[in-house]
């Protein structure tokens, strides 16, 4: 059947580079190369590159892009920037989801504003042709002018996250001070198209234009870089060889995976889908205003939002060893009483617990001698509100585990840190 | 690539016969490898009694939990207490230092044990 199979331009890399192969949103993508542990390791200490290529990238064209997105995203692009709300402007790109009438997540995305007129949405694998439908749909539906353009399967994206992801960047690109200068997180720079006029912006050694975002979705520093599908392979390839000295090393999904939890990031189709999203640890994906008593604007779906009240909640945990229960068949008891199931349980390999506290193997303020074998994390789906601190049972038939409620998982990343402190 | 010298459950748990009544449990090379890296193992008191095929205990990857069943009726002599520490001993050396536990044979070996050659044409069907 892998035949029917949907690759990534990086498919033949990985093979031969000896990866584990696994099924992931209708792509074959590696789940991990010699150790997922490691890989998981890497990142928070050094620095991993991860094939994101499955991912989708949509173009919205027209001035009336701004008006389908204000009605089709979670964020409302007047008020997304930084902690005063400042609007969506050039270069800068924002975390949210896509709706449905009935307040359900069609999926999660980031959206760039390029310039006036030209928006980039990037969505999960698979999601390109629903999304782009979706979008046209409702612009036709609400009588807007634009173009949108699915580039599904036609372009590479390759995440370089960790610490030592900035010395490697510095060492593949032309003028790196100009680059990183003014390039915060949730930012972009440059272009992927070859004929836009902002791909001068941001070029490799050798040339090739790039979409330069500082984003990713391990909660450490780093980049997300688009290119032209047919470059793929060779920038891979230049950006590992670079980071070989800072530690650098390919990582499959499972390291992605267990990073993502561990920074409190959902899974869409599995912590957030066809159900209301509401009441989960994402609230600043929804526009409330400023007193939380409402939202900002409407947008597909905000009407079911608002009579939500009584939708389950989506809760963060961390368990107390690395030991985990099968996500995909585990219910969550209080009190001995089933009040709802498991989203994700996985295991965050770079924290440990010691005297209450969480500490991670980047914590500066770790005490001696500790010994971080990793804890499960996750997300549970329940019925009542729990309060931080509050313990449950996580039951999957084999094991039965305790599990504390918690606001964040590994604590000390780096992902909003100043990029000249990693030079 | 499979040691001549053991036998083989479909499930790829492996079984040493020392010869004098008792043999060593673990799991193939191969089903380390499917696991990916070991993060916890899970095995039973010493004294613990099981029949052939009966679960004895669980290995713990970053991708899965599964259980661990016994190729053989017997008495658990002993286990491997060094994987508490160190479960990566199961991914670096399946067959030797990755061992999980030690028993006492109830009985001859079952007729449904592999040979290595038997074993590797699993392996080979299975991954293909």
């Amino acid at each position: 059947m892998t035949e029917l199979k949907k690759h990534t331009p990086l498919f033949d890399w990985h093979r031969a580079h000896g990866a584990n192969i696994v099924e992931f949103g209708d792509y074959l993508m590696p789940v991990w190369y010699q150790s997922a542990r490691n890989e998981h390791l890497a990142v928070v200490s050094r620095a991993g590159l991860f094939d994101t290529s499955h991912m989708a990238v949509i173009r919205v064209f027209g001035a009336a892009g701004y008006d389908l997105l204000q009605w089709c995203f979670t964020r409302n692009l007047d008020a997304c920037v930084g902690k005063d709300g400042a609007p969506l402007t050039d270069g800068k790109c924002v975390y949210g989801a896509f709706l449905d009438e009935h307040g359900h997540a069609i999926d999660d995305s980031i959206v760039y504003k390029i310039k006036d007129g030209e928006y980039m949405v990037v969505v999960n694998a698979g999601m390109g042709g629903p999304v782009a439908k979706h979008l046209a749909e409702q612009a036709k539906a609400r009588g807007l002018e634009v173009k949108i353009v699915d580039l599904t399967d036609q372009l590479g994206k390759i995440d370089l996250q960790g610490p030592g992801a900035i010395k490697t960047m510095a060492k593949v690109l032309q003028a790196p001070e100009a680059v990183f200068d003014k390039l915060p997180y949730f930012s972009a720079k440059g272009h992927f198209d070859p004929e836009s006029a902002l791909a001068g912006q941001v070029r490799l050694a050798d040339g090739t234009p790039i979409l330069l975002s500082r984003s990713g979705y391990t909660g450490e520093v780093g980049f997300e870089l688009f290119v032209e599908r047919s470059r793929t392979v060779a920038v891979w390839e230049a950006i590992l060889s670079a980071g070989t000295e800072f530690g650098l090393i390919p990582c499959g999904l499972a390291a992605r995976d267990s990073l993502r939890a561990g920074a409190v990031l959902p899974l869409s189709h599995q912590d957030i889908g066809h159900w209301t999203y509401f009441h989960h640890p994402w609230p600043f994906a929804l526009p409330f205003t400023a007193t939380g008593a409402g939202f900002s604007k409407p947008f597909l779906g905000s009407r079911a939002l608002e009579q939500a009240a009584g939708a389950p909640y989506t809760l963060t945990f961390v368990g107390h060893d690395l030991r985990k229960v099968d996500s995909h068949d585990a219910r969550v008891y209080l009190d001995g009483q089933e009040i709802g199931i498991v989203l994700t349980c996985v295991t965050d390999m770079a924290i440990g617990r010691h005297e209450g506290r969480i500490y991670s193997i980047a914590s500066p303020d770790q005490p001696a001698g500790l010994a971080v074998k990793g804890l499960s994390c996750g997300f549970i789906r329940v019925g009542p509100q729990l309060a931080p601190g509050t313990t449950v049972e996580l039951r999957d038939g084999k094991r039965s585990i305790p599990v504390v409620i918690e606001t964040d998982v590994r604590p000390d990343r780096t992902a909003r840190k100043a990029l000249k402190s990693f030079l | 690539m499979y040691p001549s010298d053991l036998k083989y459950t479909k499930n790829h748990e492996y079984l040493r016969d020392l010869g004098d009544g008792t043999a060593v449990v673990g799991i193939t090379s191969y089903a380390q490898e499917a696991l990916g890296d070991v993060v916890f193992v899970d095995l039973p008191e010493t004294g613990a009694r099981f029949d052939a095929g009966a679960e004895f205990g669980t290995v713990e990857s970053v991708k899965t939990v599964s259980e661990i069943f016994m190729p053989c009726t017997g008495q658990v002599l002993e286990v491997n207490a060094e994987l508490e520490a160190h479960p990566e001993f199961v991914n670096e050396d399946a067959f030797g230092k990755g061992w999980m536990i030690k028993v006492k044979l109830d009985g001859p070996l079952g007729g449904d044990l592999l040979d290595a050659a038997a074993y590797a044409r699993l392996v080979t069907e299975e991954s293909h």
